[in-house]
C-alpha cells in the first residue's frame, strides 16, 4: 500500500549511452508522485522515448537508478520482466495492434497473459471498450478502424489490466488536433482515479492546453520541470 | 469518472495480482489450460491457412520417416525369408564315387548316432538323377548320359537349437570321415545372411537417426521462419507482459502438429509398402512350399511412429523457437 503523493517513479542520476557512443539521456533526476499525470517533451532526439523505454525495461540505464513504487528496476531479472510489464500500461504512437485479431481480442490480450478467467475478461474488456467509446466495434479488425479509433483500442488494451502506471509514447502523433484532445482527455480521466500517467509528446499546444506537469528534455538533459500551474 | 472496471487507483489492491491461495491457483491453472487449448487450435488454424506449405512440409517429413520404416520392413522380411529357407536346409554329404548302398547305410548309421544330428536321409544316385531330370533344362542332358555319375548323398538335419558354430563344427567333422567326398554346409550362407542382416539393421538405425534429425530440423526451420514472419506480433506480446513460454506455446503446438501428421503419413506409407510387397512375397512363398509369410510392421510400431514424430516436432520447434525468440526479443 502506498499513500497518494509518494513517488511512484524516481529517476536518480540516470544516463543511457547506446552502443556507438550516443548518449540519449544524461544524469537525469526527477520524481513523479503516485496519481500524477506528467508530460515529457523536447525536440526529436531529446530522449523522450528512451526515458519511456527505460521505464518499460525495454532498455536498461548505463548509469543511475530508476525506482518504481520504491523498487529498483535494476533488480528485475530477465525472467521477471514479463510480470513487471503487466503492472504498467503502454501506449505507442503506431498503436502496435495485432491486425489479424479483433478489437476485442487485442484488448483482451493483457488479461489472457495475466491468467484472468474468461468471464471476467469479457466484462473488463467491454468496460474498457466502453470507456474509449468503441464497444460497438469489438468484433471488427483494427484495419477497418480509423487511426484515432486504433489509438483508442491501444489505450483500452493499456488500461484493461488496471495498471498502476500508464506510459504513452507520442500517442497523438498521427491524430488530428480534435482527436488528440479527446485522447489526452482519456488519459486525464485515468489520472483522476489514481493512475500515474506519463506521456511523451512534442505537441506543445496540446501540452499547454492540458495544464499538467511538464518535464522538458534537451539532448538527454533535464532543462525544465514545470508544475501544472507554471504551464502557460 | 471512468468505471472501476477500467482504472483503479494504484494504491488500491489490484485484482490482477491476487493473494496466492487455492482459488487463485485453480483460476490460474484453468487459464493456463485454456491458453493451451487456444494455442493448439490457433496453431492448427495457422497451418490450415497455408495449406500448400503445410502439406509440403508434412510430405517431406512423412517421406523421411517412412524411409527407415520401409527398410525395417524389408529387413524383417529378408530375415523371415532366411528363417524359412533355413528350415528346409540341411548339410549335404556327398560320398566318394563308387561307394554303394551298404557304405551309405553304414555312414548314415554313424552320423545318426551323433547327438548333434536330428535325422539322416539317404538319397540314392537314381533319386538324384530323377531330381535332376525334373529340373528345367536338364532332362535332355540326363538322357544323353551312358551311366549315372552321381554318388550317394546323405542329407543331415542338424538338431534344433544348434548354434551356427556348432553346425559348422559338425560339417567339419563329417568332412574328415571315411568315404566322404564333399560336404555342403547350408549354415554358412545363413551365417553370412545373418551378418548382412546385422549390418542392415545398423544401417537402418543410423538412417533412422539421421532422418529423424532431418525431420527435427525441417520442423525447427519451419517454425523459425514462422516466428521471423511474426516478429512484430511477438514484439507486441512481449511488450504487454507475455512470458517466453506464453509466446512460444503456439509454435510448439505447430511443431507437434507437423510431427503428428507426418508420422501418420509415414505409417500409412509403410502400410502401403507392406501391401505392395504382399503380392511378390506370396509368389515367392509358393516356391518355398508356402513356408514364407509376409511380415508386416507391428501395430505398436505403427502407433508409436506418429507419437515419436510428434515428440520430434515438439523438440525441433522447442530448440529453434527458443533461439529465434531470443533474436526477436
Amino acid at each position: 500500500m502506498q499513500a497518494r503523493g509518494h513517488s511512484v517513479i524516481q529517476f536518480d542520476q540516470v544516463s543511457k549511452r547506446y552502443e556507438g557512443g550516443h548518449e540519449a539521456l544524461s544524469q537525469l533526476s526527477f520524481e513523479v508522485p503516485t496519481g500524477e499525470m506528467a508530460f515529457v517533451t523536447g525536440h526529436s532526439g531529446a530522449g523522450k522515448s528512451t526515458l519511456l523505454k527505460l521505464l518499460g525495461v525495454i532498455e536498461r540505464p548505463s548509469h543511475g537508478v530508476i525506482t518504481l513504487d520504491g523498487k529498483s528496476l535494476a533488480k528485475i531479472r530477465r525472467g521477471g520482466i514479463p510480470k513487471f510489464r503487466r503492472r504498467i500500461g503502454m501506449v505507442f504512437q503506431d498503436h502496435r495492434l495485432l491486425m489479424e485479431r479483433t478489437v476485442f481480442a487485442n484488448v483482451e490480450l493483457p488479461l489472457v497473459i495475466g491468467g484472468i478467467a474468461r468471464a471476467e475478461r469479457g466484462r473488463r474488456v467491454r468496460a474498457a471498450l466502453e470507456k474509449v467509446g468503441l464497444l460497438a466495434y469489438e468484433r471488427q479488425l483494427p484495419a477497418t478502424l480509423s487511426a484515432g479509433e486504433q489509438q483508442r483500442v491501444g489505450i483500452a488494451r493499456a488500461i484493461v489490466a488496471r495498471p498502476t502506471l500508464l506510459i504513452a509514447d507520442e500517442p497523438t502523433g498521427n491524430l488530428d488536433p480534435q482527436l488528440a484532445v479527446e485522447i489526452m482527455g482519456l488519459f486525464s480521466e485515468f489520472q483522476q482515479v489514481g493512475t500515474t500517467v506519463l506521456v511523451a509528446s512534442h505537441d506543445l499546444p496540446l501540452i499547454k492546453r492540458m495544464k499538467k506537469r511538464v518535464i522538458v528534455l534537451d539532448h538527454g538533459r533535464l532543462v525544465a520541470d514545470l508544475a501544472a500551474q507554471e504551464v502557460l | 469518472m471512468p468505471p472501476e472496471d477500467v482504472a483503479v487507483p494504484s494504491h488500491a489492491p489490484t485484482p490482477d495480482t491476487p493473494p496466492r491461495n487455492e482459488h487463485s491457483r485453480s483460476r490460474r491453472f484453468g487459464s493456463w489450460r485454456e491458453h493451451h487449448g487456444w494455442s493448439a487450435a490457433a496453431s492448427l488454424r495457422r497451418l490450415a491457412a497455408r495449406p500448400l506449405g503445410t502439406l509440403l512440409t508434412i510430405a517431406v517429413m512423412g517421406l523421411a520417416l517412412a524411409l527407415p520404416l520401409a527398410f525395417y520392413l524389408l529387413l524383417g522380411n529378408v530375415q523371415k525369408l532366411g528363417e524359412a529357407l533355413g528350415q528346409s536346409q540341411a548339410i549335404s554329404v556327398f560320398m566318394q564315387p563308387g561307394q554303394g548302398a551298404q557304405q551309405a547305410q553304414m555312414l548314415a548309421q554313424q552320423l545318426g548316432d551323433r547327438p548333434e544330428v536330428a535325422a539322416v536321409v539317404v538319397k540314392t544316385p537314381q533319386q538324384g538323377m530323377d531330381e535332376l531330370a525334373k529340373m528345367q533344362g536338364f532332362s535332355g542332358a540326363v538322357q544323353t548320359l551312358d551311366s549315372n555319375p552321381l554318388p550317394y548323398v546323405l542329407q543331415l538335419q542338424p538338431r534344433e537349437g544348434l548354434s551356427a558354430g556348432e553346425v559348422e563344427q559338425l560339417a567339419a567333422d563329417v568332412r574328415t570321415m571315411h568315404n566322404v567326398d564333399l560336404v555342403q554346409d547350408s549354415g554358412s550362407w545363413r551365417q553370412r545372411l545373418d551378418a548382412l542382416l546385422g549390418v542392415g539393421n545398423r544401417v537402418v538405425l543410423v538412417l533412422a537417426s539421421l532422418l529423424a534429425l532431418a525431420a527435427l530440423l525441417v520442423v525447427g526451420n519451419t517454425v523459425r521462419v514462422d516466428i521471423a514472419s511474426r516478429s512484430e506480433e511477438i514484439g507486441v506480446l512481449l511488450l504487454v507482459g507475455a512470458s517466453g513460454a506464453f509466446v512460444r506455446r503456439p509454435y510448439l503446438y505447430a511443431g507437434i502438429w507437423y510431427g503428428l501428421f507426418s508420422g501418420i503419413l509415414a505409417a500409412l506409407l509403410a502400410v502401403l509398402i507392406e501391401f505392395a510387397l504382399a503380392g511378390p512375397v506370396a509368389q515367392l512363398s509358393q516356391v518355398y512350399d508356402g513356408k514364407l509369410q509376409v511380415g508386416g510392421l507391428p501395430l505398436w510400431l505403427l502407433l508409436a511412429v506418429p507419437l515419436a514424430a510428434a515428440t520430434l516436432g515438439w523438440l525441433g520447434a522447442r530448440l529453434l523457437s527458443a533461439w529465434q525468440l531470443r533474436k526477436v526479443a
